[in-house]
């Protein structure tokens, strides 16, 4: 203790150095224009470097919540069906069985090409063979069906859009399936139509339409849409319904395709 | 006495004639940190600091820049001590004499350079601040120094002279 004492009297002309320096320093940058206006623009330059500095690292931040989100979303898809867990990986991620067996692998890729206003639209995704996608995979976005791999090369491949009239979906409203097709009529966007449903099913407007088990290509429980509207045909016993699609196709960046790790062992079955 | 009269001169010559010099932008001499370095040996640290301060201040009240010969000083001071710790002057610390060419020999001259220069450099930097032309800078710092220096040495020659 007197050691340190004895430290702090002998460095004591220190600390009044820089007591000294900080009254210097006031007076200098408080009492000169020229400086006081100097240090004002040094700590501006210096603020806004910072700012940018910092923008940048929330940008950063703000992807990882953005990736979190899209995560989030698709897992929330998964929630209400009968899968148990979805695992992350890398870059890709599984989905599985509630007793932990790999159902599905995810693949997330960037939609390069889109269109969403012909009659059979497509979209390009910048992931290939390379990236384990092939023909007749299923792609969903975060925010439900987007469509099925057409044809794939090295680097990329061709998506037929759910905006296609070759595309064929069974609906699933409210937990029952429907063995009719959602038919894209090109009238609105986003808006496809299904017929053929009798007008006895009760169906109302804001029904949940969901993939359901007929399908080998998507997971259970994966959104279409929601009915926006019920037309009742005149001498007719079917219901006309419009749905807006869950998926927005003139805003769609990320897709994940999937695979169904168990498809070629179903498949082959299916056509015995 | 001799002393304060000695830096009565000093720091009038300083105040009403070397900065006044009007014979180019490049000659703004400071002569008075003569008094700073050359300050008695055995004079505790806290002193010289309060010194250093208090003689910068009342620079800086003459020359309308609050704070920058103040804070020079304070560095100067500090630089003064790093330096002296390396030079032998115990028994001049005990006979309690001022730093000085007699005192100190060949040590002394370099001490004495680099502080100017460093002293030069620092307020004329704190000057341009913000709109610093190293050229200008530079070449304001070296002319004047090598102007104190000059000052320096006549006053030094005088000195020796007169207690001879």
């Amino acid at each position: 203790m007197q050691r340190l004492l004895d430290f702090i009297e002998q460095n004591l002309y220190i600390i009044l150095f820089a007591v000294l320096q900080l009254v210097s320093a006031f007076l200098i940058f408080g009492m000169n224009h020229y400086q006081q206006a100097a240090f004002s623009n040094s700590l501006a330059t210096v603020t806004s470097e910072l700012n940018q500095m910092s923008s940048n690292v929330t940008s950063y931040i703000g992807l990882k919540d953005q990736n979190a989100l899209l995560q989030e979303q698709v897992s929330d898809q998964f929630r209400t069906s009968s899968l148990g867990q979805v695992l992350y990986l890398r870059d890709t991620f599984q989905v599985k069985d509630s007793v932990g067996r790999i159902l599905f692998d995810m693949t997330p890729a960037q939609v390069v090409y889109n269109t969403s206003y012909k009659a059979n639209n497509v979209f390009v995704v910048n992931k290939g063979l390379e990236d384990g996608v092939r023909k007749n995979m299923g792609v969903i976005s975060s925010q439900g069906l987007a469509g099925i791999v057409l044809n794939s090369n090295r680097k990329y491949s061709t998506v037929m859009s759910l905006l296609n009239t070759n595309m064929t979906v069974i609906p699933n409203i409210n937990g029952q399936e429907y063995y009719t097709k959602l038919i894209w009529d090109n009238i609105y966007p986003n808006s496809m139509a299904i017929k053929g449903i009798n007008k006895l099913e009760k169906i109302e407007v804001g029904d949940l339409i969901q993939t359901g088990k007929s399908s080998l290509l998507f997971p259970e429980g994966i959104p279409i849409g929601r009915v926006t509207s019920l037309e009742e045909i005149p001498n007719s016993q079917y219901f006309k319904i419009r749905i807006e699609t869950s998926t927005n196709f003139r805003k769609l960046d990320y897709v994940y395709v999937i695979e169904n790790k168990d498809g070629n062992l179903i498949e082959p079955l299916l056509e015995e | 006495m001799r002393r304060i009269i000695y830096w009565i001169f000093i720091l009038a010559l300083q105040v009403f004639v070397l900065n006044h010099l009007d014979i180019s932008i490049y000659l703004v001499p400071q002569v008075f940190i003569i008094l700073l370095i050359g300050l008695r040996l055995d004079i505790s640290r806290m002193l010289q600091i309060l010194i250093a301060f208090g003689v910068g201040l009342l620079i800086d009240f003459f020359t309308s820049t609050p704070g920058i010969n103040a804070s020079a000083s304070l560095w100067l001071m500090v630089l003064r001590m790093a330096f002296l710790d390396r030079q032998d002057l115990k028994e001049h610390i005990a006979n309690k004499q001022p730093y000085s060419l007699k005192v100190a020999g060949t040590p002394y001259l370099y001490t004495v350079s680099v502080l100017v220069v460093f002293y030069h450099l620092y307020i004329f930097w704190m000057e341009s601040i913000g709109a610093i032309h190293w050229g200008k800078l530079l070449s304001t710092t070296l002319i004047s120094s090598v102007l104190a220096l000059t000052i320096i040495s006549i006053l030094e020659y005088i000195s020796l002279s007169s207690s001879e």
